[in-house]
């Protein structure tokens, strides 16, 4: 146990890791690896300034901790900065993936569901494929003290894989990933009809895709573009980092105001399987669900400890780091939005000329938010056509969410091995999306 | 059995900055090891976080040996080079000083604006060393503001970025180079309607992620390249040079030797030689693999296995300004146009949410937002005007390249 000196709001989150990579190109393998670490990252705040120090040393972490103090000025009456305030106290343990680690798994076993996959992905055809395939996970287990009395353990454990496609024939190619992950090793999908049923369309799409004319169109989302979607136009602007100091988006983004169509209701939950899962935050808040919009109506936001008190709201657990080399802020967990009440062929049978986006390479989102669509498909007089090459459909965050016309009734939650969100210098982390078949008009198409 | 370790040490203090005033400073000081081995035409690989027991890093990576990553190629021998970039910008212990004092100078002089984010100070110590004459060391230190701004009276989460990353520090400069993109800003400009403009970009933020995809040397040996089947054509404009430089006079932060301690001719490799496709990059294992040129081009985790990467693409200089690219036209210097992407034809569209109209010397104002595409092969070709040295902003060394693209409102 540490000394934690009066005066100071501290806090140390351990970090102790466990992670595999293995990966194969065309069946050959190019890296395999176990990785192990155990590393530290620490915060004293004095009231006015937060200080900050991150060390592999883990045996002298009260030497970093009585650095951090010299640094700070003492502040008797920490206890009651409205910060140190919003902060939630737990003592508890919270080792879910104890039993079922993927450190129990045996390396060979990670190597043999990839194989799994070796014949499919070796099939004869005119259609040259160049494949990677990769399986990665991690456990972490998050030790956490602080002076206002914490005392945590928790952790985290992801497990995929995703193989890396690459198609090409007469002088055409084409890229796509087919990728699964999830909390546990032994829940990963092993369907080897599934991924050649994926090259099929794959080669399907690059032989036979046509461009596209740029304009607005209506477009509808698969349960992914629309997680992304949800993530990159509402998500990050839901994170109060952004509204911190700032009475222009204290005002516009009001809680109670309409923001979306009124069949539009997007959650954030730490407490949702998959990617997104965390029990409790970098700074010890458990996981909630927090409703950001709600029937169209803005109705909450994600915060730290820091943006709660700002904001005189309260902490909802989204406190996150990637890892022990950075410092908390507010971060998504699993956002998505909630289905609605129609078939995903009702929703493409009123669609006179439009698009379906069915995989992604990746979002973006500030003002205007992107999606760059992977496998697209023409919409025609209510049926679908034929696949299209987009580089990208952005809109406006302040217009698209009114511009959402219709929902489809199954909610779909993913989780991905690769990749992640990037926030600023932090990236990737570990989040889930997901949602029904999304239909939005007017989006921009290029 | 030959064993080579690869070390590096991240030395960080970083300012975190809310609402145009210090929230935090943060101290990083983080040492990763990777220790490898080659026998047989096999690599294993071991790494460490910190401290570590040269003895069992050793036992580790000799159990990876038994995995049979094969590693045809030899690994680098009697090669030793040292190089010390580190100049006297500013003591990390008065970082927070000059960055209160670079603060409250904006707080007074830009009112309108809300700044955020982080100002750095890095340095970085790299060395590669193995027992067969193999030693390379490097050590560079750069300062770096990423500030993101927006007006007090905007409601989106920030309208843009003000960027500086260097190996000097002159707060004077600094603020004067900050200010021409927030008066800027300000400022609404336009232009006559959609159709082509040439747009500008810092030669490093251009729009190249084709390029970098398709010229892996493993895609392009394998017929999954735009480009294969293309080495020794020309393809582009007479004057687009493109390739990988790790000349440490430009290099900020980054060794001048790869993961796999291969010294290039003046530190740089071109793959585009005046508009020719020369080579695609490569690592060893797959230049030996495809017979193709070995390009310098390998990047590792610190416990992993060395993989092709392009380390750090440029473009050439081929201008000895902007304004003699732009020919008296106006021209679009492009500033925020985050997630545009490429079909795989080679068709690139971005929204440009925040564009600056430029007459050759100066920004003149913000111009609506915009939709920008061009294809590769026209925006480095007969689309392609230059690639110049900065000579306008008053602080950064930034090279620009001017394309020709479609724009529309």
């Amino acid at each position: 146990m540490y000394k934690f000196k009066e005066g100071f709001y501290t806090d140390v989150r351990i970090e102790e890791a466990y992670e595999t990579y293995i990966s194969y190109t065309l069946g050959k393998l190019d890296d395999s690896r176990i990785r192990r670490y155990k590393a530290a990252f620490i915060r004293v705040f004095d009231g006015s300034l937060w200080y900050y120090a991150s060390t592999s040393d883990t045996e002298n972490i009260q030497n970093e901790i009585d650095k951090l103090y010299q640094a700070a000025r003492p502040n008797p009456d920490i206890l009651n900065h409205p910060i140190v305030s919003s902060f939630e106290v737990h003592q508890d343990k919270k080792l879910q993936f104890e039993e079922n680690s993927v450190e129990k798994i045996p390396k060979i076993e990670k190597e043999n569901l990839l194989k799994l996959f070796f014949p499919a992905l070796n099939r004869q055809s005119d259609i040259k494929l160049l494949w990677k395939s990769i399986y990665i996970d991690a456990r972490k287990k998050i030790t956490l003290f602080s002076s206002k009395g914490t005392e945590l353990v928790f952790d985290t454990q992801r497990a995929g894989y995703s193989l890396r496609l690459s198609f090409s024939a007469d002088g055409k190619t084409f890229n796509d990933s087919f990728q699964f992950a999830s909390n546990n090793f032994e829940d990963l999908p092993r369907d080897e009809e599934k991924l050649k049923e994926f090259i099929r369309k794959c080669e399907d799409f690059m032989m036979n895709a046509k461009p596209v004319t740029p304009g607005k169109y209506t477009v509808i989302l698969s349960p992914l573009a629309a997680g992304v979607f949800a993530h990159e136009s509402f998500g990050h602007k839901s994170e109060s980092d952004f509204m911190v100091g700032d009475e222009t988006m204290r005002k516009e983004w009001a809680l109670g105001k309409k923001v979306g169509s009124e069949i539009l209701s997007i959650v954030d939950s730490g407490l949702m399987p998959g990617s997104g899962f965390v029990p409790y935050d970098d700074e010890g808040t458990a996981a909630k669900e927090t409703y950001l919009i709600k029937d169209g109506i803005l109705t909450g936001r994600l915060h730290s400890a820091s943006t709660a008190a700002a904001l005189e709201e309260h902490v909802t657990g989204n406190a996150r780091a990637v890892n022990f080399e950075y410092e908390p802020i507010v971060r998504m967990t699993t956002t998505y939005i909630k289905p609605g009440s129609k078939t995903f062929d009702e929703l493409v049978s009123e669609v006179e000329d439009g698009f379906l986006i069915e995989t992604i390479k990746h979002g973006s989102g500030l003002s205007i938010f992107t999606i760059a669509p992977s496998l697209a498909y023409r919409i025609r007089n209510g049926k679908i056509a034929e696949p299209v090459n987009i580089s990208v459909i952005s809109g406006s965050v302040f217009e698209t969410l009114s511009e959402i016309d219709g929902l489809s009734d199954k909610l779909e939650i993913l989780s991905f091995i690769t990749g992640g969100c990037g926030k600023m210098e932090q990236f990737p982390l570990p989040v889930g999306f997901g949602g029904p078949y999304v239909r939005v008009r007017n989006m921009t198409v290029q | 059995m030959i064993r080579e370790y690869y070390r590096s040490r991240v030395i960080d203090t970083t300012i975190n900055i809310v609402n145009s005033r210090i929230e935090s400073i943060r101290n990083k000081n983080i040492e990763k090891t990777s220790l490898r081995v080659y026998d047989g035409g096999f690599i294993g690989v071991a790494g460490a976080i910190g401290k570590y027991s040269d003895e069992e890093l050793f036992r580790e990576a000799r159990e990876a040996l038994s995995k049979n990553i094969e590693y045809p190629a030899a690994h680098t021998s009697n090669l030793s080079m040292s190089m010390d970039c580190r100049k006297d910008i500013i003591p990390s212990e008065k970082l927070r000083e000059e960055t209160e004092a670079l603060l409250a100078e904006l707080r007074e002089r830009q009112p309108d604006f809300i700044f955020s984010n982080k100002v750095g100070l890095t340095e970085v110590h790299s060395s590669l060393k193995n027992d067969d004459g193999l030693n390379l060391d490097y050590a560079d230190r750069a300062i770096r503001a990423e500030l993101v701004f927006k007006e007090k009276t905007s409601s989106s989460i920030f309208d843009g970025f003000l960027l500086i990353n260097e190996r000097k520090y002159d707060r004077k400069l600094v603020l004067e180079e900050f200010e021409l993109f927030l008066n800027g800003y300000r400022e609404k400009a336009g232009l006559p309607g959609k159709g082509k403009y040439p747009v500008i970009f810092v030669s490093e933020m251009a729009p190249i992620a084709k390029l970098v995809t398709d010229l892996n040397g493993e895609i392009f040996a394998e017929g999954g390249s735009i480009f294969s089947g293309k080495a020794g054509q020309k393809l582009f404009n007479d004057s687009f040079t493109f390739g990988q430089n790790l000349n440490p006079e430009i290099a900020l932060n980054t060794p001048f030797f790869d993961a796999e301690g291969t010294v290039n001719k003046n530190y740089v490799f071109n793959l585009i030689d005046n508009g020719v496709l020369a080579a695609p990059y490569c690592d060893k294992k797959n230049a030996h693999k495809y017979g193709l040129t070995h390009t310098g081009s390998a990047s590792a985790a610190y416990d992993g296995v060395p993989q092709p990467s392009l380390i750090r693409p440029y473009i050439k200089r081929t201008a000895n300004s902007v304004k003699e690219l732009l020919g008296g036209q106006p021209g679009i210097l492009a500033w925020v146009y985050e997630g545009g992407d490429f079909t795989p034809q080679g068709d690139y569209a971005a929204p440009l949410q925040v564009g600056f109209l430029f007459d050759g010397e100066k920004i003149v104002g913000r111009l609506p937002e915009a939709n920008i595409s061009a294809n590769i092969f026209n925006m480095f070709g007969d689309g392609y005007r230059g690639t110049a040295p900065n000579t306008f902003l008053p602080f950064s060394t930034f090279d620009f390249t001017v394309v020709e693209m479609d724009v529309s409102w």
